[in-house]
């Protein structure tokens, strides 16, 4: 049960993972560069996850994935209750982290730079992939770390739009909880130093990142 | 023989920039106070803002056109091949001088660095092939942004400010390696400085800008010695501006009456009884030496004066004297000279106003 908790997470958070780094970095960069109407509308939206409590988040979440929402209703996808809606649960709490760190170190690149990569013959793309990410990947990378443990810790939306199923949806921390409920106090403490070991190695991490 | 057709407009932040301006192989210094719109012009012929409306042609290739609405012809930056050294350079942090300059070799990898290797060496700056930005002085640093900039064989070299950041004797080095590789290369070169030291150094021709548009083009020397009108005169760090009535006007020179002091001035138009503005460059203000003979040409124009204040910046002094009167009057000298004569606030000195320094401007636009 450990095992298939332990590798259910990964494949969660890996996925995750990986939309939280592309769509937030995407979003990051408009953010930083773009200057509209309604632009802090926009962040306080993709900032709503970190401070809602995850009872709301799942509900809206369900509302997106279950019965009538637009998920299911215009593209035939059901995923409530199987390990993407997890996914999708995992990717909504994580991504402020990125779209605010990306955001932020992307803002301090210097427009001359990139100005500098154009007029040096650089295309749009090979600004962003030559001089723009390489000068803000601190923040890049800071807020993939986090935004990554965030999405490996996720419990509560998670719960309620992939429920707890061992072997099919139960990561971790669903498992812990699921433990603490039967009192078997040793999967309890070994999934908890896990989770604590991994969280405290990112925090670690992301602090290294920031210093060097 | 290139040639670079600019004539644009374009409005922003409540200011409009108008300006027309032809360059061929040539180091043109685009002169004026910052907000003049100097450096929305460089942008604009390399790509980078986008006029509203206008024409900005290189040879037979056009970068930008638009003359309706609708009308747009408007090259990316990165086809214009155009040479760009930033002001305070841009280089990019995270990579060495080498890996800077090659930046734009495009293809196979090692032989852009090759390539960019053999340009640094051509600049005598091999030896920071490595290094950081960060891990270079300012005039270093300056040299490869010229060497990145030039890497591409660009037809266009735009510089803005580029003597702004680095020390004196570097400054005359870069300056003549500039002139060398404009002449080599048959460059276009439009330098961007509110220096006009800088401008005499490097400048085959000098456009005058100021409000966003170009008051004056022409020899640096024309410009600073036959200023157009009198904003121009005062931009061109010359304050030594007033307005005198022409008293005799003829063959041996002019006379002038500068509110009671009488001033003499080489021969020029000049219409008798007529106010004009002259003007005489606070380098050809000469401080007199009372027990020295002086030759012919500080013979005229002698005043007493008395020491208002003294500014020391790099190694030249700026004072200012007052004559008499209210009559205002800067002098700029290199700061060895002089040296004993008691130069300190409220000293009486004698001050001689060169006769053929003192120019007559057209009066139609009084200051």
């Amino acid at each position: 049960m450990i095992g298939s908790a332990l590798l259910l997470s990964f494949q969660v958070t890996v996925t995750a993972t990986v939309a939280i780094v592309i769509v937030g970095l995407l979003i990051g960069l408009f953010l930083a560069r773009a200057r509209f109407f309604g632009k802090t509308a926009l962040e306080a939206l993709i900032t709503l996850p970190l401070v809602l409590p995850p009872t709301v988040v799942g509900y809206y979440l369900l509302l997106f994935l279950g019965s009538g929402g637009p998920l299911k209703e215009w593209l035939g996808i059901d995923v409530v209750f199987t390990w993407p809606a997890a996914v999708f649960a995992s990717f909504v709490v994580g991504l402020p982290f990125m779209v605010h760190s990306s955001k932020a170190s992307i803002a301090d690149v210097e427009p001359a730079l990139e100005n500098a990569a154009r007029t040096l013959g650089s295309s749009e793309l090979g600004v962003f992939f030559r001089v723009t990410l390489p000068l803000a990947r601190r923040g890049v990378i800071a807020g993939a770390v986090l935004g990554g443990a965030r999405a490996l810790g996720e419990f509560g939306a998670t719960l309620m739009v992939a429920g707890s199923i061992p072997g099919r949806t139960q990561t971790m921390p669903l498992l812990i909880y699921d433990a603490v409920q039967r009192r078997d106090y040793g999967t309890a403490n070994l999934l908890v130093l896990v989770m604590t070991g991994i969280a405290f190695l990112s925090l670690w991490a992301v602090r290294r990142i920031g210093s060097t | 023989m290139h040639r670079l057709l600019v004539d644009i407009e374009k409005a922003y932040d409540g200011f409009e920039l108008r300006m027309k301006l032809e360059v061929g192989d040539e180091i043109m210094v685009l002169f004026g106070p910052s907000g003049a719109g100097k450096t929305t012009a460089l942008e604009s012929v390399a790509g980078l803002v986008s006029p509203d409306a206008g024409e900005i042609t290189f040879d037979d290739q056009v970068f930008f056109r638009r003359h309706r609405p609708g009308e747009r012809m408007n090259l990316p930056a990165r086809k214009r091949g155009v040479g760009y050294v930033f002001q305070e350079y841009a280089l990019f942090p995270h990579l060495t001088a080498l890996d800077n300059v090659a930046f734009s070799l495009r293809g196979d990898k090692d032989r852009g660095r090759l390539k960019a290797a053999e340009l640094l060496e051509s600049m005598r700056i091999q030896h920071l092939a490595d290094r950081l930005p960060r891990e270079m002085s300012g005039g270093q640093q300056q040299r490869v942004a010229l060497a990145r900039a030039l890497a591409a064989r660009p037809g266009i070299l735009l510089l803005d400010e580029p003597f702004a950041a680095v020390d004196r004797p570097m400054r005359d080095r870069l300056q003549r390696d500039l002139r060398r590789l404009q002449k080599e290369l048959r460059l276009v070169v439009l330098c961007v400085t509110h220096d006009l030291e800088d401008a005499f150094a490097v400048g085959h021709r000098l456009a005058v800008v100021q409000d966003g548009s170009v008051r004056q083009v022409g020899r640096v020397e024309d410009v600073l010695r036959r200023p157009r009108d009198p904003h121009v005169a005062e931009m061109a760090g010359v304050r030594n501006v007033f307005h005198a009535t022409v008293l005799e006007a003829g063959a041996d020179g002019v006379l002038l009456d500068w509110d009671g002091l009488v001033v003499e001035a080489a021969a020029q138009h000049a219409v008798v009884g007529e106010l004009v503005p002259v003007y005489i460059r606070p380098e050809d203000v000469k401080v007199m030496y009372s027990d020295r003979s002086v030759g012919e040409a500080l013979r005229a124009n002698r005043f007493d004066a008395v020491v208002m204040d003294l500014h020391v910046t790099g190694d030249s002094t700026l004072l200012r004297a007052d004559l008499a009167d209210g009559h205002e009057i800067e002098v700029r000298f290199p700061g060895y000279t002089y040296a004993s004569i008691p130069l300190e606030t409220g000293r009486p000195i004698s001050l001689c106003l060169r006769r053929d320094a003192l120019v007559l401007l057209p009066s139609r636009n009084p200051v």
